[in-house]
């Protein structure tokens, strides 16, 4: 890749909307979260601030921003201020190389899917370094189980992604996705349904949530790695988390479900409601299934998805050794 | 619609590229980056070794190894290889420091430690010592062995990984999956307990 004036004045405008994407994105997927929380759980969600509650994640947010940024004793403190930022700053790359539309991709590479997976590892690293840095043993055993599921879930994720990238001959997102049709029954997820569902499960994982948000698990641990994070510290991380949701929700849309491609007319749009109908599908389940224990998560990688992974990327191998 | 935001970004691109002819006399050239780039991950590997060997905290000498791992997957780059440089991420740091970091959290970490204090003078001459070790070795090889700089191309490196993976590194790359594979064998044989035994320490 030559250095040139336009790449860089590319990736800097990239950055500013993927910032500006980050932000938009937490506080549409704080409301959906609310309310859909309210209607799985038959009571009406936020209806006070503004038309049927639409401005009270606005507020919530703003809260955020003017609160006391409070920092108990005896905490690292180069590591304590660190983490945030290091949970920051790598979402900003992980959204570069995803292919919006046909002419909107902030970067160009041909290993997109590695770029992505490599810098998502930073992720892991930033939880384990709050929980540490924050010296309460709630924090700890947070970033202990943060890093022992991450680790687990990366594995089946890459293995669900590598099969459909034995499929495209490519680890570039936009190849990817322009080998995929228009419709429906032309999307990688009718060839690929059980790496689909792998990677369906392994996000989940892969991103803390309920049902398998030990790292945060607010009944037994307070709030897990974060508990010792007041006013912008715990935002950052919030956005990133969300950021992570919506990263991995754009992953399976470019992977398993055509990207950018759709009927009547391809286009960004088609990508974000593909990716917010993933995003919609993890708020459903979050509500809707009660939090694992330790072991249990742990077995489901371990015991299942990892050797349902092997088995499929072999299979696709085999078959298309042998019909293609 | 798609036609036409491709039309409109070519024409900010050709602008830019008009903006670039102009300015470049100004502007630093390839190889000035390459050289400031350089220069960086040096700081990067230098700085994170030696907060690797100084820091008096297990987890703060973590981070200085991240950060030299970080200088090493610039140096891939620099070589043009990306996918080796996003391979030392995702590997070096997503993977390995991550279960170091669960290994240090694991035991007992307390403040008045062995490492809590500075060593004395002469182990840290002999570890200095033992570091330039390497450097005595390949240092005159290095020197004398390259003739020149060859620039090349940049090549669409995982292909080619595989390919030589596949062909001519075969005997090595099987070799190394042996020692991995080996290697595993032990760890499961170290942490086995058979159930109804002791408990674990």
């Amino acid at each position: 890749m030559d250095l040139s004036l336009a790449i860089f004045v590319q990736i800097i405008a990239a950055v500013l909307l993927i910032i500006a994407l980050m932000v938009g994105n937490a506080v549409v997927m704080v409301y959906m979260e609310r309310k859909v929380a309210g209607f799985i759980q038959r009571r009406p969600g936020p209806y006070e601030v503004g038309p049927w509650g639409t401005i009270q994640a606005i507020c919530d947010s703003m809260k955020l921003l003017a609160k006391q940024l409070y920092r108990p004793g005896n905490v690292d403190l180069i590591l304590y201020y660190l983490a945030p930022v290091l949970a920051f700053f790598p979402v900003l790359l992980l959204f570069l190389p995803i292919p919006f539309g046909p002419w909107l991709t902030a970067l160009h590479i041909n290993e997109g899917i590695v770029l992505i997976l490599a810098f998502a590892g930073l992720g892991v690293l930033s939880n384990l370094l709050a929980g540490w840095a924050s010296n309460n043993k709630f924090s700890l055993l947070g970033a202990a189980r943060a890093v022992a599921q991450t680790v687990a879930y990366e594995i089946p994720m890459i293995l669900a992604l590598l099969a459909v990238v034995f499929l495209s001959g490519s680890m570039d997102l936009k190849r990817i996705t322009e080998q995929q049709g228009q419709w429906p029954w032309e999307w990688n997820i009718l060839l690929q349904p059980l790496a689909f569902f792998i990677y369906l499960v392994s996000l989940v994982g892969e991103t803390n949530r309920a049902p398998f948000d030990l790292p945060e698990a607010e009944s037994e641990l307070t709030a897990g790695f974060h508990t010792e994070y007041s006013g912008m510290g715990f935002a950052l991380f919030f956005l990133s988390e969300y950021a992570n949701m919506l990263l991995v929700s754009f992953v399976a849309a470019v992977f398993f479900l055509g990207g950018y491609k759709g009927p009547i007319a391809d286009g960004f749009w088609w990508l974000f409601i593909k990716a917010y109908a993933v995003m919609f599908f993890m708020v459903w389940i979050r509500w809707t299934f009660p939090r694992v224990r330790f072991d249990q998560l742990l077995n489901l990688n371990w015991k299942w998805l990892l050797p349902l992974g092997l088995l499929n990327l072999w299979a696709t191998a085999i078959i298309m050794k042998i019909f293609l | 619609m798609n036609d036409l935001i491709g039309q409109v970004f070519n024409a900010i691109g050709a602008l830019l590229a008009d903006l670039e002819a102009w300015l470049s006399p100004y502007l630093p050239g390839q190889s000035k980056v390459a050289l400031l780039a350089f220069g960086f991950y040096v700081l990067l590997l230098l700085g994170g070794g030696l907060t690797a060997i100084l820091a008096r905290n297990l987890v703060r000498a973590t981070l200085g190894l991240i950060i030299t791992f970080l200088g090493v997957a610039g140096f891939y780059l620099l070589l043009a290889s990306p996918f080796l440089a996003m391979m030392q991420l995702l590997i070096y740091i997503g993977a390995v420091c991550v279960l170091i970091f669960f290994a240090i959290m694991l035991t007992k970490n307390t403040s008045d430690g062995e490492e809590a204090s500075l060593p004395r003078l002469a182990n840290l001459i002999y570890a200095f010592l033992a570091g330039l070790a390497p450097l005595v070795v390949a240092g005159p090889l290095i020197v004398q062995g390259t003739k020149d700089i060859v620039t090349r191309q940049p090549v669409d490196s995982g292909t080619n990984l595989g390919e030589g993976l596949l062909s001519i590194d075969l005997l090595s790359f099987e070799l190394i999956s042996i020692i991995l594979l080996v290697a595993m064998a032990g760890a499961v044989y170290l942490a086995w307990r058979p159930s109804g035994g002791e408990e674990r320490a």
